[in-house]
This record gives C-alpha cells, structure tokens and sequence, in this order.
C-alpha cells in the first residue's frame, strides 16, 4: 500500500530537515557568528582551509552565514505561513460553511489580494509600516522583522484561505454532514470534529508550496533592500553579494543555491503529498 | 393513540436556475406513537425531501418550506434553529441511504458513536465508550470493542448501516426517520437490517417512519403507509386495510411491479411505463395521468381531492380501483 519514495523525495524531506535542524540548533553548532569579519581571508574563494564556502568581500565567512541565515528565513516562513494559514483557513472554512454573503465578502477579499502581485503587495506594505515619519530615524530591527512576518502573512492568507474554502465546500456538502446534524451537533463541533480532520491534509499540502513562495518573497524585499537590515538571511546575503559579482561570484551564488535547494525542496515535498492525498481520496 | 408527529400541509420548494421546484406539495401525514409508518413511491417522488424538512434538516437559502410540523406536542415550524437542534439525536434521528458516505471516512467508529453521546447526553469519555461498545452489541456486531478502532473503509456496507442505526439510535430517539435504510446493501443483507429495525423498535418502543420503494417491505414491517407520486401523498391506510382494499391505480402498479415468485421464468417485469412528472412543469390534472391505465378526460382536467373512505384510508382518485364507471382497458 505504501508508495516507495523515490531519490529526489528523500533529497527534499532530507534537505528540508537539515534547514530546519540549521535554523533550531544553529547557533550552538561551533561556527563563527555572522558578523565575524575575517580580515585576512577578505575575497578568499571556495574550498579555502577553514573557510569551505569562501569568504565575501566585507570578511564575512560564507559557511557561517549560510548556516546563521537559516535561522531567520525558515523562521520568517514558518511563522508567516503559520500565521497566514491559520488565519486564512479559519476565514476559508467558516466562509464556505455559512455559506451566504460572509462568504461572498471572504472570497471577493481573498481574489481582491491575489489580484495584486506579490511582491508589490509586500513592498508596499513594508514601505508603509515599516517607514518613520521622520525619515533620518532609523527604523529598530525588530520593526521591520514584524512587518515583513505580517506583510507575507497578507500573502499567504488568500492562497491557503482559497484552498481551506474548496475543500470545505466539497466535504460539508458530503452526508456525514447532514447525519452529524441530524444527531444535534451544534456548527462548531462539525466544523471542529467533521470539516477540520478532512481539510486539513490538503492545506498541510499547500502549505508547503507556501512556505517556498514565502522564502522567495523574503528574499526579493531583501535583494530591493527593504528586508532584514544587515543582511543575516539568504535573501539578505544574496543581496549583499550582487555588488560585486565579477570579483566575488561564491558570494552570490552558494545562497542562490542553499535558496533553491529549499524551495524545490518545499514543492517537491507538497507535490507528494498532494499526489498522496489524491490516491488517498480515491480509494474512498 | 397518541401522535408522535403529525405534518399538516407541507409544501417544500426549491429554487432552482429553471424555477421553482416544488418537490413536496401539500402532504398530510400522521405518525402514531410507538408505530411504524412506511412512505412508500418511486425514486423522485420527493419521499427523502418530505423526512428531511419534517424534521428541519433542509436548510440553505434555497429553500423554501412551508405548512405545520408538530413533533410531541411541539411546533417544530414555529421553533428557532437551536431549539429545534435540542430536539435531534434526542428526540428525533435519522439513518441515511447510503452508510458509505455517512460516515466520516477519517475518524474511527468508536469516536464517531461516542460524540453524540459526549455531545447530547454530556457523557464522560469512558461512560461514553462503554455505552458505544453497548450500542454496537445492541446492533447485533460481532466483538464491539474491535470495532470501536476500526475506520469506516474497513467495514462492509452492512456492517457501517449497523453503525449508522447504534449512532442514531445512541441519545433514545422516540421517532427514527429510516430512509431507504437498505438499497445501497446486497439484498442478503437487506433483510437482516429491516429485521434489526423492527426488533429495535420494538424494543426500544420507537416510532419509526420507513422510507422504501418495495411494497413488500412496507407489508412486512409497517403499520401504516403512505404512498408518495410526484410530492404528494396520494394514498394512506393503515397497512392490512390498504393491501386488502387497494384504491390507487398507482398503487396497484407499484404492487404488480413486484416480480414473483411464481412467475414463468422468462417473463419480463411488469414496470410502469413512462416517466414521473417533471417537477417545475406539473400537469394540471393528476400527477400520475400519462402513465394511468384506467385515465379518463377527467384525470386530465382537474386535480383530484383527497378522498376518505373511512378505517383512516385516504387516497386522490377520481375513479380509484372498484369503482363502478365503465373504465377504458
């Protein structure tokens, strides 16, 4: 019955451990902090001893930041999917429950987000939540953490509310509904006992191609300089390393990868499991 | 002989892209206390509509329902949302036609029995689990507290139908809605389910409205029937007196339809020909005029009244079977 993972499965589920592992347990692996400027090995290519990544033009070792800007970009991703899922799933699923015009209002607010990109959405709401009225006041760090996190939850909220109002839609109008009625069961215990454990496996699905969506978004408002200040994730060491390109590709191109790894990993990962809820459902 | 529910005048519409679609049109109905009432009529004669909206079950914008329910000296018609809710599981319930799709293919039985009782009696987790286990043995299945952690794929059609009664019987309903309890089982099964029905009731001292479209059941299991064409019950007795004294041709046809036993082998089934009624384009004279063997111009032309002839049969017939008019034939 159970389907024997192929190579690039275990890559994925493997990759993304490993990113998760980086991000929980980075900081007390024996590596340099970020911030470490490594003086003497300004410009040092790959595979040099003691720094296997290289070094960037600013001193700043590779590795180390590979393994530190783990930490901020699964976290970004996490909480906002998290966050983005949970908000928009509860709109989802009470939407396409009640029926009526909340869910009229729901939906046309949920294609109302999507029909705006992305990245111009999160740009403008960084640049207006994130900005002080007197421009020479530099903004706290941590300011900008919340607006980023809220700003790609606004992003995530329709994509996973639209999936969470599909499927209830599909499941509620199924008998079982009915008979949990019919039986006295008040709205929120159906939704809670009946909706929930039938929706759920299809947004965890989702979810994952979320999370990659939301790393990619990261780290474009890093590369238009409106993310993290001091370039401590992915997005931000990439954007750091673009300035110079000709002298210095290593910079650039070992987050590239680490950045890619983890978002093929994430939709390679929701693929499986979207094609395993979908052998799931027929055998029903 | 007290009434458990009586359902005056119902009317159930629905809107629809092509109109209003009145699936149920003016059905009268009682249903004695600790009786067996079988509603009896091809498929689309609205038998599944008229339970559900008796019971309030329709819902949605849809929807239209109008007329009287009163179920145990309440008005479930004139009741809010939550008050006709307490009455469910408690008061009234329901198994479903087909067991497949009414039960949650991802929660175990054990849990989906248990809920209602947690739910509706407030019973604890253990109290309720024991109470399941109960329930499944009253149900007549083998080893209850095995199947408690079994998932609903793991279970023949028959086996889910016996969960779906132990869940509907679980909070001591005092009317269960069966509809059509047996036409997604295999016909050895049939039998053992109406059987457990009967016996259930019985015991359990419930009234029960059997949904069906075999006579034969309704003779076997009923104390009263009501027969359904086209949203309308066009006939209703007490059993004995409606198979010794048979007024509606439809009736009648429904009966011939029955193969038997003693047919010649070869011989083919006696269907009733045509087709019901289109549900948004009613004719204006009787429902079941295009498909009558005995229509004169009258059927045609007016809507036949419910007629009573007393010993509580009642029946919509211009010229029911016995009359004296000449019949064309």
């Amino acid at each position: 019955m159970r389907s024997k993972y192929t190579i690039p499965t275990w890559f994925a589920f493997g990759w993304l451990g490993f990113a998760v592992f980086l991000a929980v347990f980075g900081s007390f692996l024996p590596v340099d902090g970020y911030q470490v400027i490594h003086g003497d090995f300004i410009d040092s290519p790959p595979f040099t001893p003691g720094h296997w990544f290289g070094v960037d033009s600013n001193g700043y070792d590779i590795f180390s930041g590979i393994i530190n800007g783990a930490r901020l970009s699964v976290f970004i991703a996490v909480v906002s999917v998290g966050l983005g899922g949970a908000i928009g799933s509860a709109l989802g699923i009470t939407a396409a429950y009640y029926r009526g015009r909340y869910d009229s209002f729901v939906n046309s607010a949920f294609n109302v987000v999507l029909s705006v990109p992305n990245l111009v959405l999160a740009l403008a709401l960084v640049a207006v939540l994130a900005t002080n009225v007197d421009i020479n006041q530099p903004v706290p760090a941590w300011r900008r953490l919340v607006t980023l996190i809220v700003s790609l939850t606004v992003i995530i909220i329709p994509i996973l509310g639209r999936i969470a109002r599909a499927a209830t839609l599909a499941w509620s109008g199924r008998e079982f509904v009915v008979a949990a009625r019919s039986m006295g069961m008040r709205d929120r215990d159906i939704i809670a006992r009946h909706i929930i454990p039938n929706v759920l496996p299809a947004l965890i699905a989702v979810g994952f191609l979320a999370v990659g969506v939301v790393i990619i978004a990261e780290a474009s408002l890093s590369l238009l300089g409106v993310g993290i200040p001091d370039g401590a994730s992915w997005g931000g060491m990439i954007a750091r390393g673009r300035n110079d390109l000709e002298y210095n590709p290593h910079a650039l191109y070992i987050p590239i990868i680490a950045l890619a790894f983890t978002v093929i990993s994430t939709n390679h990962v929701g693929d499986v499991l979207r094609g395993k809820l979908d052998g799931r459902e027929g055998r029903l | 002989m007290t009434t458990m529910m009586s359902i005056e005048d119902l009317h159930v519409k629905f809107a629809t892209p092509f109109g209003s679609l009145e699936a149920v049109r003016g059905a009268s109905l009682d249903i004695p206390a600790g009786m067996s009432v079988g509603v009896v009529g091809e498929s689309g004669s609205g038998k599944t509509v008229l339970c559900r909206a008796s019971m309030g079950l329709l819902s949605g914008s849809n929807v239209q329902r109008e007329g009287k329910v009163v179920f145990d000296g309440k008005e479930l018609t004139a009741m809010t949302r939550d008050q006709v809710r307490n009455e469910f599981g408690t008061g009234m319930a329901m198994i479903f036609q087909d067991p497949m799709t009414a039960l949650n293919p991802v929660r175990r039985i054990g849990t989906q029995i248990s809920e209602s009782l947690r739910v509706r009696l407030r019973m604890d987790g253990k109290a309720a689990r024991a109470r399941s286990a109960e329930l499944l043995s009253l149900v007549r299945i083998p080893d209850p507290e095995a199947m408690l952690r079994k998932f609903p794929y793991q279970l023949s059609g028959g086996m889910r139908q016996r969960v779906m009664i132990a869940i509907a019987i679980s909070c001591n309903p005092k009317l269960l809605f069966a509809d059509e309890p047996t036409t997604a089982l295999d016909v050895t099964v049939q039998a053992q389910i109406l059987q457990l029905l009967s016996d259930l009731r019985r015991d359990l001292k419930m009234s029960m409205v059997l949904v069906t479209h075999d006579l034969g059941v309704v003779a076997n299991h009923t104390d009263f029937v009501a027969v359904m064409y086209a949203g309308e019950i066009v006939e209703q007795a007490p059993t004995i007196e409606l198979f010794a004294n048979m007024k509606m041709p439809y009736t009648e046809a429904l009966l011939n339809s029955i193969p038997n036993i003693e047919m010649k082998s070869g011989a083919r089934l006696k269907a009733i020909e045509g087709r019901l009624p289109s549900p948004v384009d009613r004719p204006t004279g009787c429902g079941f005029v295009t498909r009558c063997s005995y229509a004169l111009q009258k059927c045609h032309d007016e809507h036949p009244p419910l007629v009573d002839a007393g010993n509580g049969h009642l029946y919509r017939c211009w010229f029911p079977l016995g009359h004296t008019i000449a019949r064309k034939q």
